[in-house]
């Protein structure tokens, strides 16, 4: 017998949304004000539609229990687990995102406006963080050229600003000023040509859901040839700008972190070797791949630029 | 009681060996368990000669034996670092040990301790005890190594360096009071 693959189960979405078909009907034939009253209960924020990735390199998922509790969340705790319960009371609705800089118009939209703009499909992409994990997850989203299509920058643009949201009552690692781990808000930043690559993605859910908090609901960005920490979470700002951003990591020890941040076996972390990952749920490790696989994709981005300098 | 003793510093393993199968990242929780083990235990070895000039009272007994467990982390914890995560890869080990502060000031705390434990026995100790003051280099560079381990130091790192400090500091106060 052919074993169960995530494909063969019911999406939690399909089986929650036939149930509340089932009480639609059901109410309905009681009153209209019961009707109404179920349309006011359905949960919000449980499933999405979308395209649907056909893995073409059959690629193994890491399970959802993995992706959803080893995760990198400053703004919450430095430990990889913490961030689950510290991050369940978060608000992540409504949430509007602003959109400044070298644009047509400047503007701020709802999560759920760019969904309703741009659609949604599934992405299945490695992730590796440079730390030295690694895992497979299956983001729901759109391609962030869409979203630059829609805003039109100007021809002073040439970089991309991303801004995590800073609201200390949120993270309480935003409250601890001299003694946060980190420097606040988390800023990343791509060249232009990154951010408009097909693979670069704005991911809003995973696994077929909306995103969890703890991997950064509702929206964040996913850029899969580079380390995971220029996957920037909950966003609250999208700058375009003419200068490159100075983001994050490269400003707490640019010895150790660059703007570009790729993939690259052959280029060391100072402290630790990045030629191998650890893959999340396993005992054995595997080669990291050069942009960590999106070689052919994205290397022509890179003709000419020494990779052991601009990391 | 050194039974007791023993088994209770062991049971942290017992527990890493049930949490293996559902472990996310099972690399790095070996890792996490037997270094934090090691330098604990190494920290707890420096605890009876503190408490035998503050509070008289005389745990030197067990002194020998929180040392042999701490070298019993340390060894799983190099095994770890050989075995899985570099896969017996010698060559990259070498090349790690030699290219990586991290790594060598790891591998010298870990000679260091090893060096003490083969010399911790009858004959050896009496000849070799007056060097087990080594055991405060070996700590200074498992804290260091810890330090460098993590992406940026937390709560945990900060802390053992805190005991550590607090139980090096004791140790000048004493020499200072005696000799000076």
């Amino acid at each position: 017998m052919k074993p169960l693959s995530i494909n063969d189960i019911t999406p939690e979405g399909l089986f929650e949304a036939r149930r509340h078909f089932l009480k639609l009907g059901a109410g309905a034939l009681v009153s209209t004000t019961a009707l109404s009253q179920l349309l006011a209960d359905l949960p919000k924020n449980l499933s999405l539609t979308y395209t649907p990735d056909t893995n073409p390199f059959k690629l193994t998922l890491n399970t959802e229990e993995q992706a959803t509790n080893y995760v990198n969340f400053y703004e919450f705790s430095t430990d990889k687990t913490a961030p689950v319960k510290l991050s369940q009371t978060m608000k992540t609705s409504p949430w509007n995102v602003g959109f400044f800089g070298e644009l047509k118009t400047e503007q701020m939209l709802e999560v759920d406006d760019l969904i309703a703009k741009f659609g949604l499909e599934e992405r299945i992409y490695r992730f590796r963080c440079v730390e030295g994990w690694s895992m497979v997850v299956p983001w729901i989203g759109f391609p962030l050229y869409k979203l630059l299509d829609y805003l039109e920058p100007n021809t002073k643009a040439k970089y991309v600003k991303f801004t995590t949201r800073h609201e200390p009552s949120m993270f309480p690692d935003q409250q601890k000023g001299l003694f946060a781990s980190i420097k606040h808000p988390y800023v990343e930043g791509l060249r232009m040509d990154e951010a408009r690559h097909p693979l670069t993605f704005i991911a809003v859910g995973m696994y077929g859901k909306r995103l969890l908090p703890q991997n950064g609901a509702p929206i964040r960005l996913v850029v899969p040839w580079k380390y995971g920490f220029k996957s920037i979470k909950s966003l609250d700002l999208i700058e375009c700008v003419e200068e490159e951003p100075k983001n994050t990591w490269q400003v707490m020890d640019p010895k150790e972190y660059g703007f570009y941040a790729n993939v690259n076996p052959k280029v060391d972390h100072p402290r630790w070797t990045q030629a191998k990952e650890r893959v999340l749920g396993k005992l054995t490790k595997q080669d990291t791949l050069p942009f960590n696989g999106y070689e052919k994709e994205v290397a022509s981005l890179y003709a000419g630029m020494d990779l052991r300098k601009l990391f | 009681m050194k039974i007791f003793l023993i088994l209770l510093a062991l049971l942290p393993l017992g527990v890493a060996y049930y949490q293996l199968d559902n472990a996310i990242d099972p690399i790095k929780m070996l890792y996490a368990y037997t270094g934090i083990g090691a330098i604990s235990l190494l920290l707890l070895s420096l605890i009876p000669s503190s408490c035998k000039r503050i509070c008289t009272i005389n745990w030197l007994r067990y002194r020998k034996t929180i040392g042999l467990l701490a070298f019993v982390y340390t060894l799983l914890h190099v095994s770890v670092f050989v075995v899985l995560d570099s896969e017996l890869d010698f060559m990259s080990i070498f090349e790690k040990s030699l290219k990586k502060p991290f790594i060598y000031v790891g591998l010298i705390a870990f000679i260091i301790v090893l060096l003490m434990a083969l010399t911790s026995f009858k004959k050896l100790f009496a000849k070799f005890s007056k060097y087990h003051k080594a055991v405060y280099l070996a700590l200074t560079l498992a804290l260091l190594h810890s330090f460098w381990a993590q992406k940026v130091a937390g709560v945990f790192e900060y802390g053992i360096v805190a005991v550590g400090l607090v139980l090096l500091g004791e140790r000048v106060w004493a020499w200072k009071k005696r000799y000076m």
